[in-house]
């Protein structure tokens, strides 16, 4: 039904083809290790992310990803090139209290009851907190009587769950996710990627999700970047051509398979070159 | 009615654990008190453990308010000196030209040992209560000066990026993130620091105070009244034993509920 030579048109129609809200342009991204040398963890990487878009982010290990989400939430500067979010230098919008993370490790604060945590974004922007959203959040990332249990009494899975929690309580303009459904088994993770699709839908974030399931980047997201092995570089981008609200049987269609296997093959190391 | 059959068990029970935990105490006490009546040694140089008793169940008054005066002392040096260490230990952290001064500063004047102190305190401060608690405050400073130092930079993983993230400003970055990061090692140092509180606050009366545990002590020995001198021991031993039961279990109350 549609052209899959021309992505645009894929574009699914409650989105309109807006402004841009992160523009990572020509950046790199270079450490300088212990033994003086530098180790390029970017190559060069251009993208831009339109208001209320979802796009994913697979690549190898270690190929960058990590790294150009900490560059959107200006955790480091990038060594070449330049990020804009917004229209503005990134660290703008985390002043703002605008920007919702959760990243590979949960950082929940362990001296805080789960519902402390999910709440402690109102309280470091200085706002009251909103118990109504708290308990809603909590509830739909299925932590619901765990309000009261500390982070350690809960599994990996329950604490990277909470920590997506805590990223959407202040509804935030930009959404930063870090593989956060890594440590869930395969049933709770298609729970998690339907209740994300939900939210999302009814907010329309502007998000970055990083992720290692083609799957999930085909299912949340409206368009999916591959990245090559260090020095990472965009080898791959395909708009996502399915209508939302997505359901889940969408991931049996013919379509969706032709799509995961163009997207495994793209992110299997070059044999051939 | 029947009674409940574990009822009778305890007691029992309890008596059973006081003996099995505390055998070597009673047996101490047993073989010193028959010791003393076989071989007939002076009263003065060794009282049996029935006239130490005697003499504590005889004056509690003197023993109570000694020890509590002592215990007084101890408490209030140890809260001010954690309390100093602790105001040390932020305004380290908070700035590095700070740092610099006091690091090398807190630690020259916490290596020195206390006994050497007593008496120049003595002569600055004059010989009384001052004096106490001005080397109570220095023994708890430094366990509390060190260990904060430490906590204040054992940040969960992860937390540092997410204050910034979440735009937090610095002084809520302190409070709620800094701050509560070093209770764990604030809780060490206040274990570590509360049995040598007492143990210094005896000392310093001992060698130049008015009242208190430690001068009760020094005077009756000096006095002959060597059942009174064991019996202050006795009561010594108790405090110290509960203050250091008392610090454990605080540390171990907040550990539970920090990590
Ligand atoms: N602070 C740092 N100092 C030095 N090197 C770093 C630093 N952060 C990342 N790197 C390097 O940059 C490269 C990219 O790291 P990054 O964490 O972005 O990878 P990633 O794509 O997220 O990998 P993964 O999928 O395993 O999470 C790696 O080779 C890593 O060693
Ligand atoms: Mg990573």
């Amino acid at each position: 039904m549609t052209d899959a030579s021309s992505p645009v048109a894929h574009l699914s129609p409650v989105r309109p083809a807006t402004e841009t809200a992160i523009d990572l342009d020509h950046i790199g991204k270079s450490f300088r290790m212990e033994n003086g040398r530098e180790l390029v963890a970017i190559d060069e990487v251009s993208l831009k992310i339109g208001k209320g878009e979802f796009v994913a982010l697979l690549g190898p290990s270690g190929c960058g990803k990590s790294t150009i989400l900490r560059l959107v939430a200006a955790l480091e500067a990038p060594s070449r090139g330049r990020v804009v979010v917004e229209g503005r230098e990134p660290e703008d919008l985390s002043r703002a209290h605008r920007l919702g993370v959760a990243f590979q490790d949960h950082a929940l604060l362990p001296w805080l009851t789960i519902s402390a945590n999910v709440a402690l974004p109102f309280q470091l922007a200085g706002r009251s907190v909103d118990r109504k959203r708290v308990e809603e959040l909590i509830r739909l990332v299925g932590l619901a009587g765990f309000e009261q249990a500390r982070p350690r009494q809960l599994s990996g899975g329950m604490r990277q769950r909470a920590s997506i929690a805590r990223s959407l309580v202040l509804h935030p303009d930009v959404l930063l996710l870090d593989e956060p459904f890594g440590a869930l088994d395969a049933v709770t993770r298609r729970q998690m990627n339907v209740e994300l699709q939900r939210i999302w839908t009814d907010e329309r974030i502007t998000t970055l999700l990083v992720t290692h399931s083609v799957e999930e980047a085909l299912f949340l997201a409206d368009r999916v970047v591959v990245m090559s092995g260090r020095p990472g570089r965009v080898i791959k981008t395909i708009e996502v051509p399915f209508e939302r609200p997505r359901q889940p049987a969408i991931m049996r269609s013919a379509e969706f398979h032709d799509l995961v296997d163009e997207l495994t093959l793209a992110l299997e190391p070059e044999e051939a070159a | 009615m029947r009674p409940e059959p574990a009822t009778p068990n305890r007691p029992l029970r309890m008596l059973k654990t006081a003996l099995s935990r505390y055998w070597g105490v009673i047996a101490v006490l047993v073989i010193w008190q028959a010791w003393v009546s076989i071989s007939g040694v002076n009263q003065i140089v060794l009282p049996q453990p029935v006239d130490v008793f005697r003499d504590l169940v005889a004056e509690p008054g003197i023993y109570l308010r000694n020890a509590g005066q002592t215990l007084l002392l101890a408490a209030l040096g140890l809260i001010l000196g954690m309390l100093l260490g602790t105001v040390i230990a932020v305004l380290a952290w908070s700035s590095t030209l700070l740092s610099g001064i006091l690091t090398p500063l807190g630690l020259v004047f916490s290596s020195v040992p206390v006994v050497a102190l007593i008496p120049v305190i003595a002569r600055i401060m004059g010989y009384d209560l001052k004096t106490v608690l001005a080397i109570v405050v220095i023994i708890s400073f430094f366990p509390a000066f060190v260990f904060t130092s430490a906590g204040l930079k054992t940040l969960p993983p992860g937390s540092s990026d997410l204050f910034r993230v979440l735009g937090a400003s610095r002084w809520t970055r302190f409070t709620r993130l800094v701050l509560p990061s070093a209770v764990p090692s604030w809780m060490i140092a206040f274990r570590l620091a509360a049995p040598p509180a007492v143990l210094s606050a005896m000392l310093a009366e001992f060698l130049m105070g008015t009242s208190g545990l430690g001068y009760l002590f020094r005077s009756a020995a000096s006095g002959f009244q060597t059942e009174r001198a064991l019996g202050t021991s006795v009561v010594a031993t108790v405090i110290s034993v509960l203050c250091f039961t008392f610090a454990l279990w605080a540390e171990r109350a907040v550990l539970r509920k920090w990590n």
